[in-house]
């Protein structure tokens, strides 16, 4: 069972520290996206990477789409890694949506978790006001269509094109296979669960404290989301990053890095 | 906006601004470092006024969340990315699809990401029919789901009903052996029947053979033990006549008694042959429009003397014009015998009455009853009175004349006519014997 988990979840664990980080990708990509940030605390922690079922190289024979229809089939998945791997005292590391993904897995089972760290997240993408998600249902309907469309293509483009990658060789032809290269159907459903999804209610539930990074321009997740969720979240910490856009691990993993340590700094020397 | 700041700084060669399709580069942070006159133009705006922007201002809403979630992670990853599909967002709000190719280059120490992008409006509106194709296969798709159940609901019960109907064949091919079996046992008990029929056939045949064979002996019997009885008689009347010398009374008296033994046992042999006449198909039967009230006219003379001799009252009621088609002296020999048994079983003083009429439930049949307030017939003895060699009640009559085939006789001879003879009658107060014989139709 443990063993189905691992090769279900293309579990990847390094690292030469105890304590274990747990790094869970947001919607789109796979645990690759982790390659700028993950390696820096291998030297302090048990680093463990894994994939969303339905995601990169993950066990897509394992995908249940009633499972899958909302983010607690996600959370289950990060709750079975762990259980797999029988973590505790985990730093629970998640981007956009698995911000939510891990506040739903540290409802669920707080003992096992020390520490959220939160990159871009938001309970809400779609607007309810007074609340602001940034979005309009409509927009959301503009995604779901860039994204019908760019599958079309992407079953031919995918393949051949980006086994030469001139800028990183280091990169490994079988990372850049799997790289963002879900399946459409699958894809799109966590496009639903991920942007249609009203998490605001388990957020003034969440024990385990937290680290927020928002980025300084990030419209997936605008200012005013990062604000709510700190004042929402007890014992949540908020970090307002230099870096712009959605992905300040991959663009600006320096920063990332840093406000992570300093973050955890206390909890390492304790 | 700050075109003006960012035009001088342009870092674009000039000879692209005359390229067919946009160009465009942007740093890590999402910032326009460089963009062609025709992007410009093509997105609704003057040339060098892209430049400085986030590249989120040229993108639509939802190419925005693509952008960021899939695009830029991709770029990231692989340093370039090919014929992606993006809407470009006009000055105006309006959008633009494109096909875009990214590669990432590094220029005087930053990371760039150039973009060129083609106008795909009419791909656009073909890959819009082959997604709207594709999403009408996948609604079909899920009605086919939807009806997966019901059929494979349908299907089972299909199969469970062939289960069934093949449980009940393989019964029915068990019934049909077991049938097989029994028809071939019916087959071998109607072998056996019919064996034993033909076997009955067989038997009966012979039986009849020997019934006749008995009747032709009996026959040729009897005629031979009357000729010395004749002989007897003839001797006795000589005897009688005195012939061979004066006759005392004690001769007289033994001569008598010869001659009624002598008569008697005429009468056994008589009766016998008859009988055996009868048996064996040898008796023609001569028949005729009989008068009844005729036919009693001559057979009560015959009777008088013993109806005399016992002093019996006797009567005959015969309705005028009743007749039968018989044998005239068969349904004399019937009546005598009928008359004489009854006056023999009725005590001195009793009645004796015979009475014709039509049948009323057959108005074809004339039936002539002999009846009698004699001693009657005890009922379980009543069915055995027509066998042959039975006489009935002796303990009543102490020694009886006759052979006891006298009602045999009577009733094989009526048969014989087309008619039959039965009995009723209650011990002690008498017998009613009816002859029942073909009416002769009325004209």
């Amino acid at each position: 069972m443990d063993r189905d988990v691992l090769a279900r979840n293309n579990v990847r664990v390094s690292g030469r520290g105890t304590q274990p980080m747990l790094f869970a990708h947001g919607f789109g990509c796979d645990q690759n996206m982790w390659r700028f940030v993950a390696p820096a605390f291998e030297d302090d922690y048990q680093v463990v990477l894994f994939d969303y079922v339905g995601s990169g190289r993950s066990d897509l024979g394992a995908y249940d789409a009633q499972r899958y229809a909302t983010l607690d089939g996600y959370a289950q998945d990060v709750l079975d890694v762990v259980r797999a791997l029988d973590l505790r005292e985990v730093t629970l590391v998640g981007h956009s949506v698995s911000g939510m993904v891990a506040v739903l897995a540290a409802n669920a089972e707080p003992e096992r978790f020390e520490r959220l760290i939160l990159i871009g997240p938001s309970p809400r993408y779609v607007n309810d006001p007074p609340y602001v998600g940034g979005f309009e249902r409509a927009d959301i309907e503009g995604l779901l269509e860039m994204m019908d469309r760019n599958y079309i293509g992407w079953a031919q483009f995918l393949a051949p094109a980006i086994i030469k990658n001139p800028d990183r060789p280091e990169l490994g032809e079988e990372l850049t296979e799997s790289f963002c290269s879900t399946d459409p159907v699958v894809a799109r459903r966590f496009a639903e669960a991920t942007f249609l999804s009203d998490n605001r209610a388990d957020v003034p539930k969440v024990r385990v404290p937290a680290l927020i990074l928002q980025c300084s321009d990030d419209m997936v997740a605008p200012a005013e989301v990062g604000e709510y969720l700190h004042r929402e979240m007890p014992g949540s910490t908020l970090r307002v990053m230099q870096a712009t856009g959605h992905c300040p691990h991959m663009s600006h993993p320096d920063e990332t890095i840093e406000l992570m340590r300093a973050y955890l700094q206390p909890a390492l020397a304790a | 906006m700050n075109a003006g700041a960012a035009a001088p700084g342009r870092s674009l060669d000039p000879l692209l601004d005359h390229a067919p399709c946009g160009f465009l580069s942007f740093a890590d942070d999402g910032t326009i470092t460089a963009a062609n006159a025709t992007l410009a133009a093509m997105l609704g705006h003057a040339p060098g006024e892209l430049e400085g922007l986030r590249i989120d201002a040229v993108l639509t809403v939802g190419a925005r969340l693509f952008y960021q979630t899939h695009f830029f992670p991709l770029v990231r990853m692989h340093g370039h990315a090919e014929e992606v599909f993006l809407v470009l967002r006009a000055a105006d709000g309006g959008g633009v699809p494109v096909l875009a190719n990214v590669a990432r280059a590094e220029r005087g120490g930053a990371w760039a990401n150039d973009c060129v992008f083609m106008r795909v409006t009419e791909r656009a509106k073909f890959e819009e029919q082959l997604l709207n194709a594709r999403r009408a296969a996948e609604a079909a798709r899920h009605e086919v789901e939807e009806h997966a159940e019901e059929l494979r609901v349908a299907n089972e019960t299909l199969e469970q009903q062939a289960v069934e109907l093949e449980m009940a064949q393989q019964q029915l091919e068990e019934q049909a052996v077991e049938l097989q079996a029994q028809a071939d046992t019916l087959q071998a008990v109607n072998d056996e029947l019919v064996a034993r029929g033909e076997e009955l056939e067989r038997q009966r045949a012979a039986a009849d053979e020997a019934n006749r064979a008995k009747s032709g002996f009996l026959a040729v019997m009897s005629h031979e033990l009357r000729t010395p009885l004749n002989a007897i008689a003839g001797y006795v009347q000589l005897l009688e006549m005195g012939i061979h010398g004066p006759v005392t009374d004690a001769q007289r008296g033994a001569l008598d008694r010869i001659a009624r033994s002598q008569n008697h046992l005429l009468r056994l042999i008589n009766d016998v042959l008859n009988l055996a006449r009868i048996e064996s198909g040898r008796v023609e039967f001569l028949v005729e429009e009989v008068d009844v009230a005729g036919l009693m006219g001559e057979v009560t003379p015959m009777v008088e003397p013993q109806l005399g001799a016992k002093a019996l009252a006797f009567a005959v009621t015969v309705p005028p014009g009743t007749a039968v088609r018989a044998d005239r002296e068969k349904v004399q020999q019937i009546l005598i015998n009928l008359l004489g048994n009854a006056i023999k079983f009725t005590p001195p003083g009793g009645r004796v009455w015979v009475e014709a009429a039509r049948d009323g439930r057959d108005p074809s049949r004339v039936l002539l009853r002999v009846a009698d307030s004699g001693i009657g017939i005890a009922p379980e003895k009543q069915g055995s009175v027509f066998e042959p060699f039975v006489q009935v009640d002796m303990s009543r009559t102490g020694r009886s004349e006759g052979s006891g085939l006298g009602l045999a006789i009577s009733r094989d001879l009526a048969r014989g006519m087309g008619g039959d003879l039965s009995l009723e009658s209650e011990p002690g107060k008498g017998s009613v014997f009816t002859l029942t014989l073909p009416a002769v139709a009325d004209g």
